[in-house]
């Protein structure tokens, strides 16, 4: 992916763009808010990370003025604030997703690569594969090979993004959004009891598994090699 | 009264009014006194020539019927009546018949004349109207103007007094509400300076008559009270942080000094590493926190309010949690009325359950059960989180809510003592009531909604 960076801090800059060449990206990166614009509309990128408070141009002008000249490439925000407006804030003016500072670099790929996920090749997914795992969405029908699993509600709906984001690290931030809506760090472990209680109903009964923890960044669920 | 003072005084509202009311009223009275001046010399001329005229008509019809002679002496007889008018008869040639009048009064129509008396030799002055009567003879008749000038002056005279006398009386009053008002504006200068001086404890003081500067002391007072309550938090707040990031700050430091000072091999670097990470990842965990919570205080949030179903939001909360309590044997079971909705913020009063419930977990023993129920309490819902757990003496329940206060058992229980701080924040920007009661055995948390939303949506149970 070509992943461009608009960021004026350039300590947080370098671990970025460090963060993301390691993981096989090319990343570009401005200072300057009024550069970054212009580097935004001039070139092509599959995403572009921007940090809220900028010199020149902030953040949201930049969202604004790229989606104003008919730019939709995915946008994710940084901010240093624990600001509790600011992910309203952000998505109403046209950002995809936000990020506080201080973050791990394996939350921001996670969360960029979800935001490039490519649309599904038929218009709507009824049934999700990972291997023999199948999830049926409309009748919330989950088999293992042949036997069939009995989810929870709430288990259903975190293998389901499991699955639709299948082969690519989710981080416990992400799934804490997506599953239970919650704009929060709880300090109970929501995720992982609810991780391991999934784990069990669905590897228990086989020798290949399929959800996989990635240590320091989240969970994935993949094909076994 | 010292210059000072009374150019204070002068340049004070009140006495600014009370100018102006007396300017007003003096050009009135003013106007007025011209009026009837002008009315009164009007009709004292009037009554002048009326006297004039009728002594001129009286005269010719002598002089008609007795003839010359007879009207000279007839003239000569009456300059000596008392408060006699004067008289001037002259024939063709203008010599002087009869009369006391000098010559010159011998003119046309009706004149004023000065005259030099002939004893005091003060001037004298008249009003004269001459005639043509029979055989060419001239008839002038005069008044003296002296008693009519008397009554205008005396008239004039006393208008001048009077203003004058309303003039200083409405200055004075002036000068005395000013002085009043004066005072009390003084009180309310030096409290706010005694404030300003760091006396944050000083308040106006109240008369008890309830007028406009009752009210307003009083308003001004209570805004005292709040700033004051802001201040004395605001203090303690300043302080728990210090306090509190101390201690973590300091183990920092020590277990970057340690591993420095000791020569280790790569995975002892790598586990302090780690170790002082993990520190700084609790450091900024609270500085979160206390944003947070600054930011919720602080009101803004108020502004994007919208309808939210309670039973739904209370039940996504109790259902995330249900699991990991399991895991540590407790129990959570939930009694929600259903449809309950209130006017507020999804996210916060998410927060704020959960952190309810977060709380609940972790300070409490297996095998507790943890109850979270809603119901319609009337005009308002009521939710609450209730343990039955060990509880909280009565006497620290209050002080649960605050930063960083923390009960004597779970000090050793990981946690940074802001999660009830941030309940209490959330409670506080939507109005709720939060109370902490004895669950016996347990703790019970309740909220108490502001009064329900009335429209199409609104409440059914």
């Amino acid at each position: 992916m070509r992943i461009l960076i608009i960021e004026d801090d350039d300590e947080t800059a370098e671990y970025i763009l460090n963060g993301l060449r390691k993981n096989g990206h090319v990343a570009e990166h401005m200072s300057d808010g009024r550069d970054g614009l212009m580097q935004a509309t001039r070139s092509h990128y599959d995403a572009i990370v921007i940090d809220r408070m900028l010199p020149g141009l902030d953040g949201l002008t930049i969202v604004k003025s790229m989606r104003e000249r008919g730019i939709r490439t995915p946008v994710l925000f940084l901010t240093a604030r624990a600001g509790i407006d600011d992910r309203v804030e952000g998505l109403n003016s046209g950002g995809d997703d936000y990020l506080t500072k201080p973050f791990a670099n394996s939350e921001l790929v996670a969360r960029l690569h979800a935001l490039t996920r490519r649309p599904p090749l038929t218009p709507v997914e009824t049934v999700l594969r990972v291997a023999d795992l199948k999830i049926d969405l409309l009748t919330r029908h989950v088999m293992r090979g042949d036997a069939t699993i009995l989810l929870r509600p709430r288990e259903f709906r975190l293998l389901e993004y499991l699955m639709r984001n299948a082969e690519r690290v989710v981080t416990r931030t992400m799934l804490l959004e997506k599953v239970w809506e919650f704009h929060f760090d709880p300090k109970t472990k929501i995720v992982e009891t609810h991780i391991s209680r999934l784990r069990a109903k669905v590897d228990g009964g086989s020798k290949d598994r399929l959800i996989h923890t990635v240590r320091g960044a989240g969970y994935v669920i993949r094909r076994p090699i | 009264m010292s210059f000072a003072v009374l150019s204070r005084v002068v340049r004070t509202a009140s006495f600014g009014l009370a100018f102006l009311y007396a300017l007003l009223f003096a050009i009135s009275v003013v106007i007025l006194g011209t009026i009837v001046y002008l009315s009164v010399q009007n009709a004292v001329d009037r009554q002048m020539a009326t006297r004039i005229d009728a002594e001129i008509a009286l005269l010719k019809e002598e002089l008609r019927s007795e003839g010359r002679s007879e009207l000279a002496r007839e003239i000569q007889e009456r300059t000596s009546y008392f408060h006699a008018l004067e008289y001037l008869v002259v024939d063709a040639h203008g010599n002087r018949l009869a009369g006391n009048l000098p010559s010159e009064a011998n003119g046309s129509g009706w004149r004023d004349i000065r005259v030099r008396d002939s004893r005091s030799g003060a001037l004298k002055g008249f009003r004269v109207h001459t005639v043509l009567m029979d055989h060419g003879l001239r008839l002038s008749v005069g008044d003296d103007l002296g008693p009519s000038e008397n009554i205008k002056t005396a008239f004039l005279e006393a208008l001048g007094w009077s203003l004058v006398a309303f003039i200083l009386l409405s200055l004075a009053g002036g000068l005395l509400l000013s002085v009043g008002f004066l005072r009390r504006v003084d009180a309310i200068t030096c409290t706010a300076e005694a404030i300003i001086a760091g006396d944050l404890g000083r308040r106006i003081p109240v008369r008890g008559t309830n007028d406009n500067f009752d009210r307003l002391s009083q308003t001004l007072n209570a805004m005292l009270d709040r700033i004051e309550t802001l201040m004395e938090s605001l203090r303690q707040v300043s302080n728990d942080i210090a306090h509190s990031l101390r201690t973590p700050l300091g183990r920092l430091r020590q277990k970057l000094e340690r591993a420095a000072a000791a020569p280790g091999s790569s995975m002892k670097y790598k586990r302090a590493i780690n170790a002082a990470t993990a520190e700084t990842e609790s450091i900024l965990d609270t500085f979160s926190a206390l944003l947070r919570i600054a930011q919720i205080e602080a009101g803004s949030r108020q502004a994007g309010f919208v309808e939210v179903e309670m039973s739904a939001l209370l039940e996504n909360v109790a259902d995330a949690y249900a699991a990991a309590a399991e895991d540590q044997g407790k129990t959570i079971t939930a009694n929600l009325a259903p449809d309950l909705k209130i006017v507020g913020d999804r996210d916060l009063l998410t927060e704020m359950f959960a952190n309810l419930l977060d709380n609940a977990i972790r300070h409490t023993p297996p095998g507790t059960n943890i109850e979270v129920s809603l119901a319609n309490g009337g005009s308002r819902s009521i939710a609450s989180v209730a343990d039955t757990g060990m509880g909280v003496p009565p006497d620290e329940r209050e002080r649960i809510f605050r930063r960083f206060y923390r009960l004597e058992r779970s000090i050793k229980t990981p946690g940074h003592g802001l999660g009830l701080s941030l309940v209490a924040a959330v409670a506080e920007l939507h109005g709720i009531e939060l109370a902490a009661e004895d669950n016996s055995p347990g703790l019970r948390l309740t909220m108490t909604f502001p009064k329900k939303i009335d429209g199409p949506h609104g409440n059914r149970a």
